[in-house]
């Protein structure tokens, strides 16, 4: 009857006997008495070898007072997870999109820079996405030209696989359908095409989009883009010599903000561009006289566009020449004040609620999700931001009972930016903020993280990329 | 390192010769006129009364004669002048040099003319024409008397003819008894005179450097074989072994045994290592030796002849086992205070990056969780913690750590489960304790990580009950390969550089199978070539052979086939001819990975030589261009670097070489060329190399960026080098869309802050003396798997990375007292200074801070105690020091 002393993690039996008459599997029983670990959990390590259950005492030649060695633990096997976790090289192609947390760029087929950003920066609406999804594939309305609806069809398509694709696409079809209805952006230099003017080309296809969306046999959004663009303005032009005075309103796709030399802020900029002067043929007067109309905005939309007036037409270089001059744009746009009276009643009592959730938010700071790495200012902005994705998530739910208001609150979420000296040279950008809060900034085929903290910066002064055109998102909140 | 040139030339002409002895004037007549013109009265006197003494010598009168000889002795030997110019008395006997000699010849036979011989000696010196050995020639002739009587500089003369002469006899085989009296003369001078490392350069001429044994003393010793074991590394073939077994032998006369030790590990000599154990008495000191064993990784067993008592055997077995290795790294990290486990986000440090967000990632992805893991094991091994795979088991019911492991794919989860035995590396008690759940699992991979986490566990650390054995044997011949991979890993790791008969009898049948798929051949080979590393194991050699030549040829051209002849080459690493039979063999190998195995074999069986043929042989074999594409010149890059690597001179040398490499060499080459650098400078980043690496992580070919950025983790392994760090950080964001290069990157972050900095990977340690064979093996692996990285690391091999263990060692200092419990004492830390052949005592560490022990030695550091109170048992303060206290100590005040 050897004994023996056993070594088990860190602790050390001594003086264990064994009975050598008895199969191993009696000497495990004992050392399950001292370390609760079950036989047959049990390894038995003596001198490089593994004690069997069947082996024999014998052969194994313990000696008095060797040392043994146990492994084995009472604690519970390792099971994998019901559900495993799902990897994104697992993922089919389509998914990874989602995955990696933005859509993919699109290539440059030769000066295009201005076609891609535009496309990039639309392509972040979804609600024009389902319109246009909603689109009927062949049967045109008699009103549209082919052209028109092909276009339609082809800006459908690209933004379907814009979603889909993880490597950058290549928007040939949208390209020769871009070109066969707005044949002005076929320009020819030196045997390539031309760089074009970004707007143009936003304004271009909004209006087209808006014409072929637009389903007179859907009564409750007969115009799909006029809803999400559009902008109501309502204007008063005045004769100062005659005194006459009289009301217009239009509907816009773009607010402009003028650039001069007092304008600072895209807030000035957008006051002064909704006041104008313009000579027409007076009819007390007899001749033509000057005219101040003077504009302010009645109805919003879901996505206000803000083109900034940077490019003129400068006659003795015979080009779009560029005022390079710094304009600031907030991150959070508010517009209350150049609406017109009507709509600044309806506003308020949005406005008041929006107000008071933002007090509440700022008393209960546990509530924040705050990421620790951003100034305060755009801590806040996250927590509305998110205040406002669980307001949609909500919204989804329902609908039927809330409606959504529009608070004259915007938040930005697309920047279109122009590199050079000129519309038609240079390098247009888009910086699209994605679903998750993320800013993107998308350079032809290469989309690029950046932080929210570089969006404002940029506002010009340089030659660094300007913000030519801004898209801000309506907050709106469930009443 | 010498200041000497002789050294380094090996020939006799020393060129400090060259100032004193004056070129044969064509006139020197016209010019001894104008000289005589500016000398001053004393100066003239002195020239007239020589002149008179030359005309008295050839006097016909014995006395007359004598009375001059005498007088021109008396002249020359009192003559005092700087060093640079020629004594005045001699200046003014050269004209007459010609008229002695002369005279001499006519001379009869007698003790004055023995006088002249002894004069025509010493004003040879400077006269006599380059390569005629006059100075010696009358000097033989002469009176024999007290050659130091002559001064210094006529010593060194003779010295130089010494060993013109020496090679001329030995080409005519004519005796040399007479010059070897002279150099026992001249050495018994040069010993006593502090010229210690001249005297070793005459020896070594004259190849009878047994001399020196006698000549030493107790004062002159250390440097004497200070010099001697620095030479050695520049000394051609056999030579090097001769200077080193001198060394062992002046050490061991004196007593200095870890220092014969440090030489006969050098030697890789158990003989030798059993002799010191035998000639030491002190128990100890006996420890001491054991601590250095284990530092250098040597299994060794210690018998009754060694160590007498059962119990002291026991004990010092023990500390030669490593069984407290742990212990001491643990007690390092908590004075350091790195305890707390860090996260791979810690590494990574994100939040420093400006200009990009990360891409917000929704979705785990597989490449970057392992990568995590990965990370996660370098970053926290050792430490027992971490914040993935140990987290405490009540934090979450239901085993939490389980969590992480399933946040991997398929052979991702053998990595994951593998990287706890990183994290309880060298525990073992501990570690097999929490590794056993996994092998309950039911998934195949996650025990295969458990058999490679027993095998890191165990690695470099011996346990009497061998339960790397016991546990990983019963699996190596399971169905699923990648289980036997595992179990086969384990195996290599645990018991590399053991020698281990029963590993063998059990992976050798392996080999010989045909049905066994590649992989595991492949590193069942490597495994082998651990076990077996730098033995020349027949057996184990002739199995890889036969399997070599019967794999089918498409079997042959896959990426992990590289390894088979790794693992043969390993099997002669460092052992220079006596791979010649096998590189004979493997030129019957097929085409394909003949010139590879050629490669491979060569630069492993000179590997830390700092052989300058084998270099220049391997960049031969770089400037070849090859059209068939052929996979050699991967392999004969990374030999360069292995070769190379031994001594600074070489290494700096070879890294020049590589850059040419990399503006010349083809796209192969190149992609070899940073992983070469990783291991020339690996865990020292030198800025040069560094800035190269970091040119090359931009490179258009991915797979030199990717070699290279691994490279910048490997040069910065363990130093926590914030240089380094930022350059990774800033790649990380760089290739934040190319996967496979973010992987590198993020691999390369791990290895940077390797256990939190407190690990090495450099195999030399010991002041840059001694290499460790197995840290050596286990990087070579690793930087051969990387030369495909797409197949092997990128592809479902990754976990070969954990062949790093093998070389992962704390970079510290230790001090313990003769208990072996830590010890606090102040130590200076400093830059090493090179002091071989310097006169005097000069300071060995440069720039030091003083700190307290433990602490962490960089590259090219060195320590000394800042204190008398103690004394340490090895010169060499790295690792485990043992102080005793010095009885001559007295507090002071």
């Amino acid at each position: 009857m050897p004994t023996v002393s056993v070594k088990w993690q860190k602790e050390t039996f001594s003086a264990v006997e064994i009975d050598a008459s008895q199969p191993p599997y009696v000497f495990k029983c004992q050392l399950y008495d001292l370390t609760g670990v079950p036989p047959e959990r049990q390894k038995i390590m003596i001198k490089g070898g593994l004690l069997k259950d069947d082996a024999d005492w014998s052969t194994l030649g313990v000696k008095e007072g060797q040392k043994l060695m146990m492994m084995g633990t009472a604690d519970e096997i390792v099971k994998a997870p019901e559900k495993g976790p799902v990897f994104m090289e697992d993922l089919p192609e389509e998914e990874q999109v989602v995955a990696v947390g933005h859509s993919a760029g699109l290539f440059n087929l030769g000066n295009t820079c201005y076609m891609n950003s535009t496309v990039q920066c639309l392509h972040l609406v979804p609600e024009l996405k389902s319109a246009l999804i909603k689109y009927p594939h062949a049967g045109r309305s008699s009103d549209l030209d082919q052209s028109s609806h092909l276009l339609t069809v082809a800006t459908r398509d690209l933004f379907n696989e814009l979603d889909k694709s993880v490597k950058p696409v290549a928007p040939m079809q949208f390209w020769m359908v871009l070109r066969k209805k707005f044949p002005q952006f076929g320009q020819l230099h030196n045997g390539s095409f031309m760089q074009q003017d970004a707007e143009e080309c936003w304004t271009q296809l909004l209006y087209n989009l808006s014409q072929s969306l637009r389903s007179p046999s859907c009564s409750e959004n007969p115009d799909p883009v006029k809803a999400l663009f559009g902008i109501e303005l309502v204007s008063r032009v005045h004769c100062e010599e005659s005194g006459e005075e009289s009301s217009e309103t239009e509907s816009v796709y773009a607010l402009k903000c003028h650039i001069s030399q007092e304008v600072n802020h895209l807030h000035e900029g957008l006051k002064h561009g909704l006041k104008s002067e313009l000579e027409k043929a007076s009819p007390s007067l007899g001749r033509s006289a000057i005219y101040l109309k003077d504009s302010c905005i009645n109805g919003l939309p879901r996505y206000l566009t803000i083109q900034f007036v940077r490019f003129f037409w400068k006659r003795e270089s015979n080009q779009k020449a560029k005022i390079l001059r710094k304009v600031d744009y907030p991150v959070e746009l508010d517009v209350y004040d150049l609406c017109s009276n009507g709509l600044r009643k309806k506003l308020e009592a949005p406005r008041r609620i929006l107000r008071d959730e933002e007090g509440k938010k700022l008393g209960l700071k546990t509530n924040e999700k705050s990421s620790g790495s951003v100034d305060k200012d755009v801590k806040m902005i996250e927590a509305e931001g998110s205040s406002n994705a669980s307001g949609e998530s909500s919204k989804t739910t329902s609908q039927e009972d809330k409606e959504m208001h529009l608070t004259g609150i915007y938040d930005l979420v697309a920047v279109l930016t122009h590199k050079g000296r000129s519309a038609d040279s240079g390098h247009y950008v888009a910086w699209v903020k994605q679903e998750s809060g993320k800013w993107i900034q998308y350079d032809d085929d290469n989309p690029i993280p950046q932080r929210e903290e570089d969006i404002p910066k940029l506002s010009g002064g340089g030659d660094w990329h300007m913000a030519y055109i801004c898209m801000y998102k309506a907050r709106l909140l469930p009443m | 390192m010498a200041p000497d040139p002789n050294i380094g030339s090996g020939s006799g002409t020393a060129p400090e010769e060259a100032p004193v002895k004056a070129a044969p004037s064509k006139d020197p007549k016209k010019k001894d006129e104008k000289k005589d013109d500016d000398l001053s009265e004393e100066d003239l006197a002195l020239k007239q009364q020589l002149e008179l003494y030359v005309e008295r010598v050839q006097d016909s009168d014995p006395g007359l004669q004598k009375v001059a000889l005498d007088s021109m002795r008396q002249e020359i030997r009192t003559s005092t002048s700087s060093m640079t110019s020629v004594p005045k008395p001699l200046k003014f006997l050269r004209p007459h040099y010609g008229t002695l000699k002369a005279y001499y010849e006519i001379m009869e036979g007698s003790d004055l003319k023995k006088s002249l011989a002894d004069i025509l000696s010493v004003l040879a010196m400077t006269m006599s024409a380059e390569g005629e050995q006059e100075s010696l020639k009358y000097r033989l002739l002469g009176s024999e008397g007290d050659i130091g009587s002559w001064g210094h500089e006529y010593v060194r003369n003779l010295a130089g003819e010494i060993s013109q002469e020496y090679t001329k006899r030995q080409s005519e085989e004519t005796p040399i008894d007479d010059l070897m009296e002279l150099v026992q003369q001249i050495v018994a001078f040069h010993m006593k005179h502090n010229a210690e490392y001249e005297a070793v350069d005459l020896l070594m001429e004259v190849e009878d450097l047994d001399l020196l044994v006698e000549h030493v003393d107790s004062t002159n010793y250390k440097r004497t074989c200070l010099y001697l074991t620095s030479a050695a590394r520049y000394l051609p073939g056999p030579d090097d072994m001769l200077v080193l077994d001198i060394a062992y032998m002046i050490y061991l006369k004196f007593e200095e045994y870890p220092s014969a030790l440090q030489i006969a590990l050098y030697l890789d000599n158990v003989q030798y290592v059993k002799q010191v154990f035998t000639s030491c008495g002190d128990l100890l000191r006996k420890k001491q030796f054991c601590y250095i064993l284990a530092r250098h990784g040597t299994t060794f067993e210690l018998d009754e002849e060694m160590a007498a008592d059962d119990d002291d055997r026991e004990t010092l077995q023990e500390i030669i086992n490593n069984t407290k290795l742990s212990e001491g790294y643990l007690t390092l990290a908590r004075d350091i205070e790195v305890m707390e486990p860090k996260s791979p986000e810690d590494t990574y440090k994100a939040h420093l990056l400006d200009g990009r967000a990360s891409a917000g990632a929704s979705v785990d992805s597989a490449r970057q969780n392992l990568a995590a893991t990965f990370v996660n094991a370098f970053v926290n091994a050792g430490f027992g913690q971490d914040k993935l795979m140990t987290v405490p088991s009540e934090a979450s019911s239901g085993g939490s750590s389980g969590n992480w492991l399933f946040k991997n794919k398929e052979h991702g989860k053998a990595s994951a489960a593998a990287s706890l035995g990183m994290i309880l590396l060298w525990d073992v008690d501990s570690g097999l304790a929490q590794i056993d759940k996994y092998f309950h699992s039911n998934d195949n991979h996650v025990i295969a990580g458990a058999l490679l986490g027993v095998g890191i566990v165990n690695c470099g650390v011996k346990n009497d009950c061998d339960p790397a054995m016991a546990l990983l044997a019963d699996y190596i011949n399971k169905e699923d390969s990648c289980m036997r991979i595992g179990a086969i890993m384990g195996l290599g790791l645990a018991y590399a550089g053991s020698h281990n008969e029963q590993i063998r009898s059990i992976l050798t049948p392996i080999l010989g199978d045909n049905q066994a798929p590649l992989d595991v051949i492949a590193f069942t080979a490597i495994s082998l070539g651990l076990v077996y590393v730098g033995s020349c194991n027949e057996e184990v050699a002739q199995a890889i052979i036969f399997t070599l030549m019967d794999r089918s040829e498409s079997e042959l051209g896959e990426p992990l086939t590289r390894l088979l002849p790794l693992g043969l080459g390993l099997l002669y690493l460092g052992k220079q001819e006596s791979v010649e039979a096998t590189a004979e063999v493997s030129k019957t190998f097929n085409e394909k990975i003949r010139k590879y195995c050629d490669m491979t074999l060569l630069s492993c069986a000179y590997a830390g030589t700092g052989n300058v043929l084998k270099v220049q042989h391997l960049l031969g074999q770089c400037a070849q261009h090859l059209e068939k594409g052929e996979t050699h010149q991967g392999p004969a890059v990374i030999g360069i670097a292995m070769v190379a690597m031994a001594e600074e001179l070489g290494l700096e040398m070879a890294i020049r070489s590589l850059e040419h490499l990399l503006q010349y060499g083809e796209q192969n080459i190149r992609r070899a060329v940073p992983l070469a650098l990783g291991l020339l400078c690996i865990s020292n980043p030198k800025v040069n190399v560094m800035d190269t690496l970091s040119r090359l992580s931009h490179d258009t070919d991915t797979e030199v960026a990717m070699g290279a950025v691994i490279s910048l983790g490997l040069i910065g392994a363990g130093t926590n080098n914030a240089r380094i760090a930022g350059m990774l950080r800033n790649l990380s964001s760089y290739y934040y869309k190319e996967a496979s290069l973010l992987f590198c990157v993020r691999i390369a972050q791990g290895l940077v802050h390797l256990g939190k900095g407190l690990l090495t990977l450099a195999p030399y340690h010991s002041e840059h003396f001694l290499l460790s064979p197995m840290a050596l093996a286990g990087i070579v692996t690793l930087l051969h798997a990387c030369l495909d990285m797409k197949a092997i690391i990128l592809g479902k091999y990754h976990y070969v990375l954990y062949f790093l263990v093998l070389a992962m060692q704390p970079r510290m200092l230790l001090t313990v007292d003769e208990n072996l419990k830590p010890l606090a004492v102040p130590v200076r830390v400093g830059q090493a200074v090179d002091v071989v052949g310097q006169a005097g005592r000069p300071k060995t560490i440069t720039g030091f801070q003083t700190h307290s022990t433990p602490v962490l030695l960089a590259a090219g550091d060195r320590a000394e105690l800042a204190t008398e109170k103690y004394i340490p048992l090895s010169p060499i303060l790295e690792g485990f020091v043992i102080l005793k206290e010095n009885p001559e100590y007295r507090e002071e005040n």
